[in-house]
């Protein structure tokens, strides 16, 4: 006999499966944020995962561009595959710009490609998860989105965690005051940015290669600042502090508790094109580098129209969320789906439980029935497999008393009661 | 008619606390005219203060909300909405306790024994508390009256309920196994308001 050659059943380097056990995990984590979003009045949109290459192509940068999944379809045309979700977002703005309400606000949780290196957290298929307010340049947006980061993380279990806060025209205004050259600014911020990863003699080495020792020595001294907001805020006070204190201002009279927010003068986001407020989210007790980042941006569409739409958002990092949850222990009591399996005892009581299969149902508890009319203990096995936590059971007595056996997975518990009360024993349950 | 100058006191519409709390306000020196007792509104003789006659679980809400000033409530009220108010007085009246109990004629029975058993009960808050803290889980069969008779009737396994003496529990074949909490009548304080409220907290 002849044995058809079998494909290796493998996936790409950098993508990943999810089983359920995984993805319930991340529904889990995907629900309670977008449930945050919602209460702030965010609708969600989508985009094609496939674009023209010329929407995307020179959008990020070299590097971006080297990491563009980009190829030619069977039709001949020049495609890539979303890369993050603001460009397509601000092509959408610019199509559909007539028919969006000004402000528009929107989240969007999706996956995005790139052709990077894997490494460990790092992978080509990633999920990201945005929100963004457009059409307006009052600070109240900014304290939108940072009350939706306090939230957000509160929501999903995180007891400390610090929203690390700055503003670019601050950043600006100092570097103009030490008499740095506009065109070097944007290095500046670039290798300010990773005093976190390089430290200060790091930062102190590269920037000296873009300008003087002492220059470098007053910039650390500026902004690399300890105390509270208020203090750092005082000693800030000639330069173009005014955003800050009020955006800080305005974030405790929106309830963002002061502990949670810290404003650091050296936070400088790597990316040129952020022009007000920046904003870094660190989880506290686990090292996982920052979770949430965003800011104000000028000019969003500029790519696609003359509108000069002005924006603040920020992208949630959803992997590492979920990676930060599972490492704190956030996570592991998430159940599956199912709460009941109704067994199948034979042919002759097959309709009560079906009869009962519909009546949990109906109540809203999630209930499957088995599908085979297999020895019990088979049944419970795939019960306990699936971590559902009880087996209802309608056996020839029970039939005779219109009742109903409850077994407790858990606990091996067995209690029988009437059948008409079976639905309020599950929906006032403790810990279904 | 009621006056938003006036310092509006919350108490018991009918019930075991209305008469301790009547002799409360009483002793911090406010009259009134008792035979208006069925009024929902009484205004004191010698005071800017009224008496508002509501249902007992309707007190807080009333207080939260700014309605009334001052509110006397069981502290088991207290519990069950899960909120905090601001107690000014502990007054010593209106004693009791949330129990969880079984029927009396079952072997001896515990506080695991409540696992996966259904409890009949009109503090479901309270007691899915105490059933966390405890590790236990249980099917809560939430009724609004005459939690006792449910284990007579095939309705649930064990009840948790308020009982004074026990009397009630014994007479219905029960007995209890667990307090939750003990509870006392108490005065609470709206978190509006302040200045107004003086006229009373002046007295206390």
């Amino acid at each position: 006999m002849k044995t058809k050659k079998k494909i290796i059943p493998r996936i790409l380097k950098g993508t990943r499966d999810f089983l359920p056990a995984e993805m319930t995990r991340r529904n889990l984590v995907q629900s309670k944020i977008v449930s945050i979003f919602e209460r702030f009045g965010y609708d969600s949109i989508d985009t094609p995962a496939i674009e023209y290459a010329e929407t995307l192509v020179g959008k990020y940068g070299d590097d971006g561009s080297k990491q563009l999944y980009r190829f030619e379809d069977n039709g001949g045309r020049d495609v890539a595959l979303r890369f993050d979700q603001t460009v397509p977002f601000a092509r959408l703005v610019s199509a559909n710009y007539s028919q969006l309400p000004m402000p528009f606000k929107r989240y969007q949780i999706s996956k995005v490609w790139r052709a990077d290196k894997p490494a460990k957290g790092r992978y080509r298929e990633f999920t990201q998860c945005d929100i963004d307010i457009i059409g307006t340049k009052n600070l109240l947006a900014e304290t939108e989105i940072a009350k939706a980061i306090y939230l957000v993380f509160k929501e999903l279990g995180f007891e400390k965690f610090v929203i690390k806060i700055n503003s670019r025209r601050l950043i600006n205004s100092i570097l103009d005051f030490l008499k740095i050259e506009k065109e070097k600014q944007p290095a500046i911020m670039r290798i300010l940015d990773k005093l976190n990863k390089i430290g200060r003699d790091g930062v102190t080495q590269e920037m000296s290669q873009v300008c003087d020792v002492s220059v470098v020595k007053n910039i650390l001294k500026t902004m690399v600042l300890v105390g509270t907001n208020q203090e750092k805020i005082e000693n800030l006070k000639k330069y173009d502090i005014a955003e800050v204190e009020m955006f800080l201002q305005l974030c405790g009279d929106a309830g963002v508790p002061e502990e949670f927010l810290e404003f650091d003068p050296s936070l400088a986001r790597g990316l040129d094109y952020y022009t007000g407020i920046i904003y870094e989210v660190y989880p506290q007790g686990v090292d996982i580098g920052a979770v949430c980042a965003g800011g104000r941006y000028d000019d969003l569409c500029g790519m696609f129209t003359d509108k000069e739409i002005s924006g603040v958002g920020v992208a949630f990092g959803f992997d590492r969320i979920v990676v930060a949850m599972e490492d704190l222990g956030l996570l592991n009591d998430v159940k599956f789906n199912s709460d009941v399996v109704v067994a199948y005892f034979d042919e002759i009581t097959l309709p009560k439980s079906l009869e009962v299969w519909s009546q949990l149902q109906t109540a809203g508890i999630n209930t499957e029935i088995y599908f085979e009319p297999a020895k019990l203990p088979k049944q419970f096995a795939y019960a306990d497999k699936k971590k559902v936590k009880f087996v209802v059971i309608c056996g020839p007595d029970e039939v005779a008393d219109n009742a109903v056996t409850i077994k407790n997975m858990e606990t091996g518990k067995q209690k029988t009661i009437p059948q008409a009360q079976l639905d309020k024993y599950f929906s006032g349950y403790t810990n279904l | 008619m009621t006056s938003e100058n006036n310092v509006r006191i919350a108490v018991q519409k009918r019930g075991r606390l209305q008469d301790p709390s009547l002799s409360f306000i009483r002793s911090l020196g406010f009259e009134f005219d008792t035979t208006r007792l069925g009024d929902l509104v009484v205004k004191c003789t010698n005071a800017l203060v009224e008496i508002l006659f509501v249902r007992n679980s309707d007190i807080p809400e009333y207080v939260k909300a700014g309605v009334a000033d001052f509110g006397i409530v069981g502290e088991n009220v207290i519990y069950e909405r899960g909120e905090n108010y601001k107690v000014v007085k502990r007054l010593g009246f209106g004693q009791c306790k949330l129990v969880i109990a079984f029927p009396k004629k079952l072997p001896r029975r515990e506080i695991k024994d409540l696992q996966d058993e259904r409890i009949a009960t009109s503090y479901p808050n309270s007691l899915r508390k105490f059933l966390r803290q405890n590790d236990v889980s249980s099917s809560i069969i939430e009724i609004n009256g005459s939690v006792e008779i449910a284990p007579r009737l095939g309705l649930a396994d064990a009840i948790c309920d308020i009982t004074q003496t026990g009397k009630t529990l014994s007479e219905c074949g029960l007995k209890a196994i667990a307090t939750i909490f003990e509870s006392q009548a108490v005065l609470i304080e709206s978190p509006f308001n302040r200045k107004k409220n003086n006229i009373v907290l002046e007295r206390i």
